[in-house]
């Protein structure tokens, strides 16, 4: 397995502030790698330091296999961008925007772009200056799906667009995918993240602070149970790894559990005679929230039963 | 909190919601603060150069002209040289002068220049620019009314123009010039001050972008004072159409015409009042003049950061070579005037004596440097487009790209010099044909063209101070305007001012030979292109060194 991207214990500061804090990061050749993190994590400091906008204060960052600082002309013919925040030239229409950047990296590919154009419904004659964020988006992925490059990296890409562009959208990833390229994909709509992404990364206060599989993570960290017993359940908080217990009206106990004590939780659980239970893994929101959380101890006071 | 306090902060919170409802100019002393705030360094700046400048002027006349021989000298020759009166005015009370009078011919037309710029760029800076961003779409919709931006634009502005006004004529008064002249030009800088307020909020109402806005207004500007010029050397009437004219007509120092106030005052009062109505008539971030649809798929042509930066200035290129090449031409048209001066004995002897050129190559010389000093307002305001660039987010697109550094900014550079090579060009053209058709001879076209293309080194090295310094951060290069306003006041007012020669030879138009009334002097020139060369590498080793965006 070929690297694309590598990032290792990357420091970059903006006066006092340490934006990228000891950052490892690694994404795989052709894997869609989802990159999550809370507002002002480093996200987009990370991405312009691999497009080679920002000079790392120390670290090593390997993008294609070379130096995006040093080699940034020629690493760009090989990747495409969408930022975050897609400004364009106000008195350009969308249309010529998408071909000049194709241009700028070699030829205009005019069938993928006009069918492109199509399937996310773009007008390419309005001016850039009368669109709609989203619209503004959409000639951004427009110009990076319509290239060949073989990296994408995308900072946000839908946070403008409707339900429906959403979905062309992740079709657009799914086929990027089939084709073996590799995509960085950061955002904030989870669900999209777990539908598209085989690894991912979270980032917190300039550092990797959970990267895996989706099931790697899960493992990781809780499984939610609600459980209904015979008899009452005795001294389930005094389980080692049993977290937020508690019984609602109909009697049902729910609790958290770490994975790693999964079995044993169980175990103890049936002595009582179960008769039902559902057990739910994490979704990514929960993981994500976990990790975002400020105050997030091993030690949560949990309430008795 | 006590139950009074209380109830004032309730009935307070009460009364601002109700207005705010209602109330067209809502939240208008929030706004005002809130500009006052963003003003804070620009503001002092613009009224301690305008005041400080003028004030230095009248100081140097002052001392310049104090005996009665010393005045009458100068209220000869300059109400001789009609072209002259098409650069200062028409010299109210030169035929018996006095050091007021002097003041006005040397420094009035400029001042009131100046503050029109200074009224019009901050009122577009406040209104039609805030909406090119987003950011007046959120101020908008906090509880303000539809008024209230333009109409704290406006008092803010009347405000700064006021208190230049009242600096002006507090320079005046304190070197013992007549007060009554003294008012009477304070009251003539304050009329033209808000005649551009209201240009500034009209301009920002028709225009589609701040940049187009400000083009507006200075395009007015520029009629306003071609009008007048024409006025004062030819038909009269027609001074009396531009509001230039007026604030010159209200003849401070040299029987005062109160009366013309009125004029000022009604035409700031209807702009004021017109840009109200069409900013309750138009939808926030629109222009009267509607933007057009553009082309579905880009132009082969268009496919280089070269094409894209020759692409984006185009319409400024465009504006700027109208500008030039109708002033050029103009000021070829009224340049042999100045011969008019050899009719004066004394003086034609006086100039034969000292081996002086004639005063129309003199004239033609100085109009060579007016067109270069206009030019480098272009060559600086573009080689700025690499910060409007990065600031707005185009250049991490466009490196994100196979683009390198060098080649994104050696493009707008590149952009930069042919224009002003251009606007060079056509000015020594225009102002060559213009003085042609007026002597119907062409021989001296080729000579001025020459002549102003000799100017280029001095625009490179403003353009290379501009990029150093967006070598180093984008948010520095704005100081590039430090070095064109330097320039303009060494240009124009060096003599006026009594500047030292040391002072003089920090602006690089000083050292280039003023043809044709000097001979070509290619050393200097030579070593000016040296200076822009080392700025410009110094900016292109710095921008590859710090982060972009």
């Amino acid at each position: 397995m070929t690297t694309a991207i590598s990032l290792q214990n990357v420091v970059k500061t903006f006066g006092p502030t340490r934006a990228l804090d000891g950052l490892d990061l690694e994404v795989a050749t052709g894997e869609v790698h989802g990159y999550l993190g809370p507002n002002g994590a480093g996200k987009s400091v990370t991405i312009r330091a691999l497009l080679g906008l920002l000079r790392p204060d120390s670290g090593t960052i390997s993008l294609l296999g070379d130096d995006p600082w040093r080699d940034a002309v020629d690493l760009h013919r090989r990747v495409a961008y969408v930022p975050g925040d897609v400004n364009l030239w106000r008195n350009l229409s969308g249309g010529e925007i998408i071909d000049y950047f194709a241009r700028l990296r070699g030829d205009v590919n005019t069938k993928k772009r006009d069918d492109l154009v199509e399937r996310f419904d773009l007008d390419p004659r309005k001016k850039s200056g009368t669109y709609s964020k989203g619209n503004r988006q959409k000639v951004a992925l427009v110009t990076a799906l319509a290239s060949d490059a073989e990296l994408l990296i995308l900072d946000e890409p839908t946070s403008g667009l409707d339900p429906l562009m959403e979905t062309i959208f992740q079709d657009c990833i799914g086929e990027v995918a089939e084709e073996g390229r590799t995509v960085m994909l950061s955002s904030h709509i989870l669900a999209e993240v777990e539908r598209l992404c085989d690894r991912v990364t979270i980032i917190r206060k300039g550092r990797a602070v959970q990267s895996g599989t989706l099931d790697d993570l899960r493992a990781s960290t809780r499984t939610s149970i609600t459980v209904s017993t015979e008899r009452p359940i005795e001294r389930l908080t005094s389980l080692e790894g049993v977290h937020s217990a508690r019984t609602d009206d109909s009697g049902h106990v729910h609790f958290d559990v770490d994975n790693h004590q999964l079995n044993a939780a169980l175990s103890y659980v049936t002595g009582f005679g179960v008769r039902s239970l559902v057990s739910q893994p994490p979704t990514l929101e929960e993981l994500f929230l976990r990790q975002y959380g400020d105050d997030v101890t091993e030690d949560e006071p949990e309430e008795s039963v | 909190m006590s139950p009074t306090t209380t109830a004032k902060h309730a009935q307070v919170s009460a009364s601002r919601a109700g207005s705010s409802q209602s109330h067209p100019l809502a939240a208008l002393g929030d706004l005002l603060r809130f500009m006052i705030r963003r003003d804070r360094v620009r503001a002092p700046v613009w009224v301690l150069a305008v005041v400080g400048i003028f004030t230095a002027g009248v100081g140097s006349v002052v001392g310049l002209y104090s005996t009665p021989s010393q005045l009458q000298n100068y209220g000869e020759i300059s109400s001789a040289d009609e072209a002259i009166k098409a650069m200062a005015g028409p010299g109210y009370g030169l035929e018996n002068p006095t050091q007021g009078a002097v003041v006005m011919n040397e420094m009035g037309l400029y001042t009131l220049i100046a503050i029109s710029l200074m009224c019009l760029f901050l009122v577009v800076r406040h209104t039609r620019t805030e909406e090119d961003s987003d950011r007046a779409e959120l101020v908008r919709s906090a509880p303000v009314g539809r008024y209230a931006t333009l109409t704290a634009a406006t008092l803010w502005v009347s405000g700064l123009n006021l208190l230049t006004a009242i600096g002006v004529t507090a320079g005046l008064l304190a070197f013992g010039l007549d007060t009554t002249g003294s008012l009477a030009f304070g009251a003539a800088a304050f009329g033209i001050g808000m005649v551009f307020v209201g240009i500034g909020g009209v301009a920002a109402q028709v225009a589609t972008s701040g940049r187009s806005a400000t083009a507006v207004g200075g395009a007015t500007l520029g009629i306003f004072f071609l009008l007048r010029a024409v006025g004062d050397v030819g038909p009269e009437w027609v001074r009396w159409v531009s509001p230039l004219g007026w604030a010159q007509g209200i003849r401070p120092y040299a029987q005062e015409r109160w009366w013309v106030l009125l004029l000022l005052a009604t035409a700031s009062a209807l702009l004021i009042i017109g840009a109200l109505r069409l900013q309750s008539r138009r939808d926030l971030g629109a222009g009267f003049l509607r933007q057009r649809q553009g082309p579905a798929v880009g132009s082969p042509r268009l496919s280089s950061p070269l094409a894209m930066a020759a692409r984006l200035q185009r319409g400024a290129i465009i504006g700027w070579c109208a500008a030039i090449g109708i002033a050029a031409f103009f000021f070829g048209l009224i340049a042999n005037l100045a011969d008019n001066l050899l009719e004066n004995e004394a003086i034609s002897d006086l100039l034969v004596q000292s081996g002086q050129a004639s005063p129309t190559d003199l004239f033609l010389a100085t109009m060579v440097l007016m067109l270069a000093l206009l030019a480098s307002c272009f060559t600086v305001s573009s080689v700025l487009r690499l910060r409007t660039d990065e600031l707005g987010g185009h250049a991490e697109s466009t490196l994100a790209g196979p683009v390198s550094r060098a080649r994104w900014t050696g493009s707008h550079l590149l952009v930069s010099t042919i224009g002003s090579v251009v606007l060079l060009l056509l000015g020594g053209l225009m102002l060559g044909v213009g003085y042609a058709v007026q002597i119907g001879d062409a021989s001296e076209v080729l000579p001025l063209v020459g002549a102003a293309i000799a100017m280029l080194p001095p625009l490179l090295v403003l353009s290379g101070v501009g990029f150093a310094l967006f070598g180093m951060h984008a948010r520095l290069a704005p100081l590039a305007w430090v070095g064109v306003a330097f320039s303009v006041v060494v240009g124009l007012l060096a003599e006026t001012l009594d500047l030292p020669q040391w002072l003089r030879n920090a602006s690089p138009f000083e050292h280039v030979a003023a043809m044709p009334a000097e001979s070509f002097a290619p050393l200097a020139l030579v070593i000016l292109l040296a200076i822009a060369a080392a700025l410009i590498a110094i900016g292109a080793v710095a921008v590859n060194r710090r982060d972009i965006g």
